[in-house]
């Protein structure tokens, strides 16, 4: 029989190490205290970094496979397919060009109305398209990662759209990929506008299991919501720029057991299958600090009352 | 080590070979297939076959670091994962001895609830942090963990049942 047929390092029978028990309790402990720092205080950011960085390689060798595949059926597809996403698209830009030579015209006609008005130029916005890596794994939230990270310049807080709306934002940024948290997230808000009236609200991720919705709350009963209303970004959030889709009325539920009537409503970006995005910058670096008024105008008032 | 009757003299354990089907199994759950809820958690099966198999060389840390990698590639609670892997190796020690006395079908059924412990405090956790209901379809997940098992006690233990002498009658 050759040497190295049986094991014969002797197991150690005094170093056995700590117990099995005490291992649980330091490990079980550790990860309670890491899941209270990254819930509650938000600290683990640096472990999260170094972690995502070290698994790059890996990711990136895991995704090859179902890259190949995507390909491969994308190279195979036939032409008839592409023949008609062709028009298609021919016929989208015939459209879109119409829009788009209006918008030169009103850009002009608002630039000069708003110079007229005295107003402050409207915002110009730093973009950046990135790519979508793949839906985070984990079942209980609703987040995509996309491939630029803090390197290209993604900032903690920026909104994602897509080519038909807002997608989300972005909710933590590594070197290499960041992190966006999809508008159907149950944690997600977004102050928006009804276009057709211009009532001012807030919607909030519904997520159903297996589907996508958000959800329009604290309307009254009586207000004036109907069904297909597109709702675009207010702006007053200083986040998301405004005038971008969010999502349009699909349901409104009337009940008797709440003065609050529950609006069902469906995101306009395509949430759960979309390949490419823009990241905004956020709007709130743009914008011009509050003016410190308050106190000196108060205190000149007493001044004058005395 | 006393063993069932019938059952072959191993040869001993190739630590690289070990890590190797760590890191595949990490690979494999890291594929980019979307949010599938009852995605059997590959590195939970091969991390409780190697505790039950390998005390010495992967136990409770090992389980500890792999189940924060999870957690920062599935962007999931830091520590979620960690501690539902810690949980299930030291569910692997307890029954360790036990285990490996019965046929594998059986020992398939015995490491089902160990599986479904894991999963279910994973839930119970994130539930707690306000997480979304992933719907029933997760109980799947330790159902097909429990399946693989077979799977993965032959093809793992498969460089350990080599010949000791290889002959033309047995070349591998």
């Amino acid at each position: 029989m050759a040497l190295g047929t049986l094991d014969r390092t002797l197991p150690p029978f005094f170093n056995q190490g700590p117990s099995a028990l005490s291992k649980l309790i330091f490990f079980g402990a550790l990860s309670l205290f890491l899941m209270v720092a990254d819930a509650r205080f938000h600290v683990t950011q640096p472990i999260r970094a170094v972690l995502a960085t070290v698994l790059y390689p890996v990711q990136w060798l895991a995704q090859q496979p179902i890259h190949l595949v995507h390909n491969s059926g994308e190279y195979f597809g036939n032409l008839n397919q592409a023949q008609s996403d062709s028009a298609e698209a021919g016929k989208k830009l015939a459209l879109q060009s119409l829009r788009a030579g209006q918008v030169e015209q009103l850009t002009l006609e608002n630039n000069r109305l708003r110079q007229l008005l005295g107003l402050r130029e409207q915002l110009a916005i730093p973009l950046m398209a990135a790519e979508v890596l793949y839906d985070a794994a984990d079942p209980y939230t609703r987040k995509i990662i996309i491939d630029k990270g803090q390197l290209k310049g993604v900032d903690l807080g920026s909104p994602v759209l897509d080519e038909s709306g807002v997608l989300g934002q972005v909710t933590q940024v590594y070197p290499l990929v960041s992190e966006v948290t999809l508008l159907i997230d149950r944690n997600m808000a977004i102050p928006v506008l009804n276009a057709r009236t211009g009532v001012r609200s807030v919607v909030y991720g519904d997520p159903v299991v297996g589907g996508s919705g958000i959800e329009l709350r604290f309307m009254g009963s009586n207000a004036d919501v109907q069904i297909g209303d597109l709702l675009t970004t207010s702006g007053i959030d200083g986040v998301y720029p405004a005038g971008l889709p969010v999502a349009k009325i699909s349901r409104i539920e009337h009940r008797s057991e709440s003065t609050f009537s529950k609006i069902y409503c469906v995101p306009q970006a395509l949430v759960t299958g979309t390949q490419h995005v823009i990241v905004v910058k956020p709007v709130s670096g743009q914008l011009p600090l509050r003016p410190e008024s308050a106190e000196p105008v108060a205190a000149a008032k007493k001044g004058t009352l005395k | 080590m006393i063993m069932r009757s019938g059952q072959q003299l191993l040869l001993p354990a190739n630590p690289v070979f070990i890590w190797a089907s760590l890191i595949v199994a990490l690979v494999l759950n890291m594929l980019p297939l979307g949010r599938v809820p009852w995605m059997p958690d590959f590195i939970a099966l091969v991390l409780l076959f190697w505790n039950v198999h390998q005390p010495l060389r992967v136990s409770i840390g090992v389980a500890f670091v792999f189940g924060l990698i999870m957690d920062v590639h599935q962007t999931s609670l830091l520590g979620q994962h960690a501690l539902s892997y810690t949980l299930l190796s030291f569910l692997a020690t307890l029954i360790q001895r036990r285990l490996l006395w019965f046929q594998v079908p059986l020992q398939a059924l015995q490491v089902l609830p160990l599986f479904v412990a894991a999963h279910g405090f994973q839930l119970v956790i994130r539930l707690l942090g306000g997480g979304i209901f992933p719907g029933w379809i997760l109980l799947m997940a330790p159902l097909a963990e429990a399946l693989l098992w077979p799977v993965v006690s032959v093809l793992l233990l498969v460089p350990q049942r080599r010949a000791p002498d290889r002959d033309e009658n047995r070349p591998l």
